[in-house]
């Protein structure tokens, strides 16, 4: 396969994301920029200008109306998809680590960082009351004083949003009252990313321990565990395939210090059930930051500490392996 | 593959010598479409000077699509890409290298369990050591008869060398060797076996065991010192292999020596290897060279 190489970004980046169709992509980096591209040919549709800092996360709604990122500039913000404008700009006293829309679209939420004094709170907004936006008021305003959230996703049918800390816990919490539903904690350290299956029935786990777990999203039952050398940063759930593909690689300060042939930058692709790792692909110059599988499970892209976004389409070969367990 | 594919071919030097008269004014850009293959051709000045000519190709492909999708595919661009034309901007997007997914087959994995174990099967069989005092299945130190057997022994051989005398030791020197050793006295190797061998050099071996060595190249990176021996081992008996590898990773370089103990399993193991399609690749197998020192 040849990957199509994007280069919107100077920095790290920091997620990516496809829409519902996967028709389109959403990268964003440690740069200020909001990039979109045609998934398809790898065409830059646009930016959205407007952040002062970070970007560390992006999330589209299902019918791509509307994009909702969150930085370190103290901002998350509500981008029109079409045009590009900012639509709205909530403001916080933190850096935004984490924001998603529900299935809806019309509540979403955002998390932000322990910082400067500042707690860590995880906010719902409900994008029909405008008097709640304009008063930046949140209708629900969880602080979490034990760990900070560093990653997080909706739940399904938009009860709760599943949140994962520093500490390597788990959390459910209620989009309605804002309570603790569930709680584990299968990690020892920070849990770098949460991904949900096409279904919304299960839930991967990334963390600096360096295994991904699958969970099921509604009991958080821990299922299985992906096992690697090194912390990981990302991990996705195949839609068509029995599939898991991780990215990692060392911490980011460690990368000047190693050969890049011992770096282990390549994506790896894990069997599902198995719990074996099938395959992998090279390609970043340095660790994987984040890696989305498109909704068609054709393709899959990655996005890596050094500022790349590769989108790869499967060879046939892909798709007539057969593991053998 | 996605629709875009496109080569920036460089620019011939008849081009160039072409173009060198008419200083500062370049050729408009042209675009020729032929079936579903465009093809782009821009003129621009690079930084020393020199004038280039780029063609660029590109595949058009259509696709069906949702409805949603294809309107969204007619959205103006905006933000940094305003002005960009129709199409992947190169500034942003390029295609890179092929890369292809490596397979994991924890077959291999398996195999190389299954040949650790395999020696040790095969070893259990057949005695190892055995002791020099109670013929047992055990080291000569270790042995439970040690200290009543031992001295017995020791005085029966004493008795026997006595009765005996001398006509058996000027006719063998081989008995000899056993009671030196017993006294723990070391005996170089050129005196061992009563010194018939003194002024045998090493180096005869050492060439006899060169023209059994065979050189193979085109190894994958993941290959082992055991992936070499269960390839070769059917060919014959192996003294030594010998694979280079990197002094950081400890993966492979790719080549390795193997020397067998006879120069006919060398011949049959080129013979049979060579063309060998091994991890992906195509091992090449073939005599080594001499080394130099």
């Amino acid at each position: 396969m040849r990957p199509i190489l994007l280069q919107g970004h100077e920095r790290s980046i920091t997620q990516i994301k496809y829409n519902r169709e996967g028709d389109l992509l959403f990268s964003v980096a440690k740069d200020t920029v909001v990039n979109v591209w045609y998934s398809v040919n790898g065409e830059r549709l646009g930016t959205y200008n407007g952040h002062t800092g970070a970007v560390w996360c992006v999330d589209v709604d299902w019918d791509t109306k509307n994009v909702l990122t969150g930085s370190a500039d103290n901002t998350c913000r509500l981008w029109d998809c079409q045009t590009g404008k900012q639509l709205a700009q909530l403001k916080t006293s933190s850096a935004v680590r984490t924001c998603g829309f529900d299935f809806s679209g019309n509540i979403i939420m955002f998390s932000t960082d322990k910082q400067m004094g500042y707690q860590c709170f995880l906010n719902y907004f409900d994008l029909r009351d405008p008097q709640q936006i304009e008063d930046n008021q949140p209708y629900v305003s969880v602080p979490c004083s034990e760990s900070k959230i560093t990653s997080a996703v909706w739940g399904p049918l938009g009860e709760f949003v599943i949140a994962g800390h520093e500490n390597g816990e788990i959390n459910q919490f209620s989009a309605k009252s804002g309570e603790v539903l569930k709680k584990v904690k299968e990690h020892t350290k920070q849990i770098n990313d949460i991904q949900t299956s096409v279904d919304l029935t299960m839930v991967i786990t990334a963390s600096k321990d360096n295994t991904a777990k699958l969970f099921d999203s509604t009991s958080l039952d821990h299922i299985k565990t992906f096992k690697t050398e090194r912390p990981v940063n990302s991990a996705a759930i195949s839609p068509i395939m029995d599939h898991v593909v991780m990215g990692g690689g060392q911490e980011a300060m460690e990368v000047t210090t190693t050969s890049t042939r011992i770096g282990k930058f390549e994506a790896r692709f894990f069997h599902a059930a198995y719990e074996e790792e099938f395959g992998r692909v090279k390609g970043h110059f340095g660790p994987i930051n984040c890696v989305a599988f498109h909704p068609d499970g054709k393709s899959y892209s990655s996005g890596g500490e050094d500022g790349y976004v590769r989108i790869h389409y499967f060879d046939p070969q892909y798709f007539e392996f057969e593991f053998e367990g | 593959m996605p629709s875009v594919e496109y080569d920036d071919s460089k620019p011939s030097w008849a081009d160039q010598v072409e173009e060198e008269g008419d200083e500062g004014t370049l050729p408009s850009p042209k675009e020729t479409i032929k079936g579903n293959i465009k093809t782009v051709t821009e003129y621009k000045i690079d930084e020393d000077g020199r004038k280039c000519k780029i063609v660029r190709t590109f595949k058009i492909e259509t696709r069906k699509a949702s409805k949603a999708v294809a309107r969204r595919k007619n959205w103006k661009k905006f933000g940094n890409s305003e002005f960009d034309p129709p199409g992947p901007n190169v500034a942003t997007t390029t295609v890179s290298d092929d890369v292809f997914m490596t397979f994991v087959s924890n077959k291999e994995d398996l195999n190389t369990q299954d040949q650790d174990e395999d020696p040790m099967n095969k070893l259990k069989g057949q005695k190892i050591v055995s002791c020099r005092i109670c013929k047992g299945d055990h080291w000569t130190t270790r042995c439970p008869y040690k200290d009543t057997l031992g001295p017995m022994q020791k005085e029966l051989a004493e008795q026997l060398g006595l009765s005996t005398g001398d006509k058996e030791k000027t006719s063998e020197p081989e008995p000899a060797q056993p009671a030196q050793s017993k006294t723990g006295k070391y005996v170089p190797p050129s005196l061992r076996d009563g010194g018939t061998r003194r002024g045998e050099s090493m180096q005869p071996n050492r060439r006899a065991d060169d023209n059994a060595t065979i050189r193979v190249t085109n190894l994958s990176e993941d290959t082992r010192e055991t992936d070499l021996q269960e390839l070769f081992r059917p060919f014959g008996s192996i003294s030594r292999i010998y694979l280079a590898k990197d002094k950081n990773t400890g993966q492979s370089k790719g080549f390795a020596f193997i020397s067998f103990h006879r120069r006919e399993d060398a011949a049959r193991a080129i013979a049979g290897v060579s063309g060998f399609g091994y991890d992906h690749l195509i091992l090449n197998v073939e005599w080594a060279k001499p080394s130099n020192n």
